[in-house]
């Protein structure tokens, strides 16, 4: 009877818990949508440029698959050569996505509730834009308690711009040629409202902000006075400078 | 059929790209943050996100820093759609008038 009973119930959570993962999907695809097409005219740029620089249709979408990573892809392209060099090809890649590595650390309290062994291949789909809007998302304030990263939205976000992102590049390989400059339909702003509407929602005083707009200024005067990708580290690290700082003193 | 070497040169990319995204896990995982440390880790996603952006407050285009600004006012009061459909026709409109 008790086993029962037991069954009954277990079976009615395991019921609600695929309800709430439907909604949580939903809901991830829903948040990911504007940016998701912001997306497609830097996807078929990127596929566009590297058949320019010599990679064939099949390479495109092996490495924007594989590697799945935006940035560090137009980075390589930009010093593509035949046959590429391969220390200054990871040297550049690393430069530009060490970034996940200080995304990955806000991530680690947030993981800790799950295994390793979902954590891991979970990360692998980490971009700017799933983290932003998954930890955007756990620490939104319907989560009164505690701060509640799901493990459902963020797989939802990750998997629609996976799709997004090695199609987009591919077709950009097959049909780049006669697609012209894209730069003149201002897609590209997509990118920057998205963070500044998530930045606005992590707002908390101009004094929490600080080490932000420091960062924000050294990047522009990286981006400004000197060449390639050093900005992106540069400005980060300084604000976090700051705000370890400013740690001490404010809790 | 893909070159050997730009498939070597792919998949050395893309060990390296997995590595920086699960680097920070298996460091911190087992580790308790002191609260300056996780006061620097509370500020790293604001610091990231607005480094993202800077190239375009440096592209010193005129179009590109009036779309921006006007983006920036749209943020501060409204959703994430309405924002970046904003931003992309202030971009386009923009651009095409000061260019």
């Amino acid at each position: 009877m008790s086993e029962q009973r037991v069954d009954v119930s277990s079976a009615k959570t395991q019921k609600d818990n695929v309800q709430n993962s439907k909604k949580e999907i939903l809901r991830g695809l829903k948040d990911g949508l504007p940016v998701l097409l912001g997306v497609i005219p830097f996807a078929l740029v990127l596929g566009a440029q590297a058949t320019h620089k010599g990679l064939n249709p099949f390479e495109v979408p092996l490495m924007t698959g594989l590697n799945f990573a935006g940035g560090s892809e137009f980075a390589a392209i930009q010093i593509w050569t035949s046959p590429p060099r391969l220390l200054l090809i990871i040297a550049v890649t690393l430069l530009v996505n060490s970034r996940h590595i200080l995304m990955g650390a806000t991530l680690v309290p947030l993981l800790s509730r799950f295994p390793k062994r979902k954590i891991l291949p979970a990360l692998f789909f980490m971009t700017d834009e799933s983290w932003a809007l998954s930890y955007n998302d756990a620490y939104s304030k319907k989560n009164r308690t505690a701060p509640l990263f799901s493990m459902p939205y963020y797989m939802a976000v990750s998997l629609s711009f996976y799709t997004m992102w090695v199609f987009c590049t591919t077709l950009g390989a097959l049909i780049g040629p006669v697609l012209g400059d894209l730069h003149q339909y201002g897609f590209d702003m997509a990118f920057p409202a998205v963070f500044l509407v998530l930045v606005r929602g992590m707002w908390s005083g101009l004094y929490k902000a600080i080490p932000w707009i420091i960062s924000l200024a050294v990047s522009v005067a990286f981006c400004h006075f000197i060449p390639g990708l050093w900005y992106v580290i540069a400005g980060p690290v300084t604000g976090l400078g700051i705000a370890a700082l400013l740690g001490g003193n404010d809790a | 059929m893909p070159e050997y070497k730009t498939l070597i040169a792919i998949l050395l990319m893309a060990f390296t790209t997995y590595a920086t995204r699960v680097t920070a896990y298996i460091m911190l995982r087992n580790r308790v943050l002191t609260p300056r440390a996780m006061a620097v880790l509370k500020s790293s996603p604001g610091c990231v996100m607005l480094a993202f952006i800077a190239p375009f407050f440096a592209s010193g285009n005129p179009a590109d820093l009036i779309a921006l600004c006007l983006t920036s006012f749209v943020a501060i009061g409204f959703s994430m759609p309405v924002t970046v459909i904003s931003g992309v026709l202030f971009a386009f409109i923009f651009r095409y008038y000061l260019s």
